[in-house]
């Protein structure tokens, strides 16, 4: 019972096909309330297509889908009390910002004076008083959206679901609209499902990452569990950089990658004796110094490697390092001043904590 | 204003400029020639303006042209309406189906209608067959008659431009209302309506400009209280053979027509000024 209580959104084996193509494979996921949920994909990956069955925009060819306990599957878009934010904000363009707001409580059939109440109390939280007597022309692409998201939220829709709401934003604004729409989750305690493409913003936003593939959910976590340990080869290399090295279990059951290295991995639950698995190696958990430098000197040095690439990004700088046998690594760390910076064909020793590899455990 | 699209337009506009001039104001320039007696007297606006049968015909014109135009404009957007809601394939077959009377001669589509709204026309013979009745329903040689003619000439005027604004229209915000919970209704009035209007206004006008100078229809499924101002410039011409007084009809009818073209050139341009 309890359990019903706290779902806000459940669905159980939901699947849509249009004609022989699955868009989304049977899926069940359930949404906790005030729970902020990021559906993270390529295009193509299913998340839009979850959107749209939960809020009407098709039918799904099977499965279940509830909302606080209640059977949506068939009901059309307006019974469900639903909030959506589009990309492309879809604001009415004949009607001035504090209309588009007043849309959905005109529908719902408020009184003249809990509308303007209401409506100004929105714009409010938007940051759009004074607004309201603009057309959408009139308002640049962040106003828009900040007007998208006063009309959802002006009438408490039991969810609100966000459809890429930052993808036509600079990057500064979106990183700006982010932390607003991270502040506004938590101010009005409403679940959230917001779709994006966009790793970072996952990670930034989200309570918990339902990471999608092929039409189906390659792995649900916090942003932590999908950082520090992705179950596939597709998580590891979609949220993040990563490196990807493959080997067997040796007896002491360590395990041995191509290079001749044995490697401590932390956790052996489930590895399979002279099987082979892939391990994942964040290029920023990789320590790396000159001979006698820092902390890796040649006793501690878990290898050794020639640089064969650099570049300098800012604060960080990419290295890639080829390993004797000629395995790549790509390593990250803090950038030095051109002098000190390594150079390519130098040789370096290289450390990282066991704890810091992630066996994939996970086909994709 | 010298934009880079109208920039060195010059030798492209030229020869349909050209010929328009000759074709079309050189003529007009006759009718007002002929209309003021040569330019020396008003005396025929005066007859006119005394003229019964020239208020009866002026009347007459202005409301079938209305009427027209308002039963077009309801034909055209029911059919835009649906032209609108198919997939782009689909909607090119139909469109071909709008566009099939347009292919025919206005001509053959009069005498069409004779052998189909006569009295013993393909409707009544049926509803003679169906009753076991003589039924005589009189359908041509009067009012109906006209605005059936007319409106199946004008209905394809309608849907192109508003057709063209309902495609204008983002998907996305059919989406939105229905998220937010209008019925489909609500979405039509607040919505599809005000945002065809530029469509259905440039169509409704365009429409009027010609229904006020329809000859053919009236002349061949009106009757005799069905005389526009087009029939009565061919009445003072070749009946009458009183050239001056058909021309300061003509000129009336211009003016007329000029009223609805006016307007209809100006939405035209502030539409093109926001698209672009």
């Amino acid at each position: 019972m309890r359990e019903i209580e706290l779902t806000s959104i459940e669905l159980k084996d939901v699947s849509k096909s249009f004609g022989s193509v699955f868009a989304l494979r049977s899926t069940s996921l359930s949404v906790r309330k005030g729970e902020f949920l990021t559906l993270l994909g390529p295009s193509g990956s299913g998340k839009s297509t979850l959107l749209n069955l939960i809020s009407g925009g098709y039918p799904a060819s099977s499965g279940r889908i509830l909302l606080n306990g209640k059977d949506i599957t068939n009901a059309p878009p307006r019974q469900r009390g639903i909030g959506m934010v589009f990309q492309n904000y879809a604001l009415m363009p004949h009607m001035t910002a504090f209309d588009n707001i007043a849309y959905p409580l005109r529908v719902r059939g408020y009184s003249k004076d809990d509308i303007r109440t209401k409506v100004t109390d929105a714009l409010a939280r938007v940051g759009l008083t004074g607004f309201e007597n603009r057309k959408p022309k009139q308002l640049s692409g962040g106003q828009q959206q900040r007007v998208g998201i006063a009309r959802c939220i002006v009438y408490s829709p039991a969810i609100i679901m966000m459809d890429e709401p930052l993808g036509a934003l600079d990057k500064n604004l979106r990183e700006q609209m982010q932390d607003e729409i991270k502040i506004l989750h938590r101010e009005i305690g409403t679940t959230f499902i917001y779709v994006t493409h966009d790793q970072e913003e996952a990670l930034n936003m989200s309570d918990r990452i339902c990471l999608m593939n092929n039409g189906g959910i390659v792995q649900l976590g916090t942003p932590d569990e999908l950082y520090f340990q992705p179950i596939s080869r597709f998580a590891a290399q979609f949220i993040g950089e990563s490196n990807l090295l493959a080997g067997s279990v040796d007896d002491a059951g360590d395990l041995r990658i191509a290079t001749g290295y044995s490697l401590k991995v932390p956790d052996h639950r489930g590895l399979v004796r002279g099987q082979r698995y892939e391990i994942m190696l964040r290029p920023e958990r990789i320590h790396v110094a000159r001979d006698g430098q820092g902390e890796v000197t040649p006793a501690t040095a878990t290898a050794r490697g020639t640089v064969v690439g650099v570049s300098f990004i800012g604060s960080m700088t990419t290295l890639a390092v080829e390993l004797p046998d000629g395995t790549l690594l790509k390593v990250k760390s803090t950038s030095l001043p051109a002098q000190n910076r390594y150079k390519v064909g130098e040789s370096i020793g290289l450390r990282w904590d066991p704890e810091d590899l992630v066996v994939l455990r996970s086909e994709d | 204003m010298v934009t880079s699209a109208t920039r060195g337009a010059g030798p492209f506009v030229a020869p349909a400029a050209i010929l328009s001039l000759l074709v079309a104001l050189v003529p007009i320039a006759f009718i007002l020639y002929f209309s003021t007696m040569e330019g020396t007297s008003v005396e025929p606006f005066r007859t006119i303006l005394k003229s019964s049968l020239f208020h009866r015909a002026m009347t007459t014109t202005v409301v079938v042209a209305f009427w027209a135009s308002i039963i077009s404009l309801v034909l055209g957007y029911i059919v835009a309406l649906h032209l609108a809601r198919q997939t782009a394939r689909r909607r090119a077959a139909l469109m071909v189906l709008v566009l099939l009377p347009f292919w025919t001669s206005i001509l053959v589509k009069s005498y069409a209608f004779t052998i189909i709204l006569g009295r013993e026309g393909i409707i009544n013979s049926f509803l003679s067959w169906l009753t076991g009745a003589q039924v005589a329903l009189p359908l041509i040689f009067n009012r109906f008659g006209v605005m059936v003619g007319m409106t199946n000439y004008l209905t394809p005027l309608i849907v192109f431009p508003v057709l063209a604004s309902l495609l204008a229209i983002d998907p996305a915000l059919y989406r939105a209302a229905e998220v937010m919970g209008a019925k489909p209704i609500r979405i039509f009035l607040t919505i599809t309506l005000p945002l065809s209007a530029p469509g259905v206004l440039a169509g409704v006008l365009s429409v009027a400009v010609m229904a006020l100078g329809f000859f053919i229809v009236p002349a061949l499924l009106g009757g005799r209280q069905d005389l526009m101002l087009a029939n009565l410039v061919d009445f003072y011409t070749r009946e009458v053979l009183d050239w001056n007084i058909a021309s300061a009809v003509g000129v009336t009818l211009f003016a007329l027509v000029g009223i609805f073209a006016i307007p209809a050139t100006l939405i035209r341009r502030t539409k093109g000024r926001i698209a672009s």
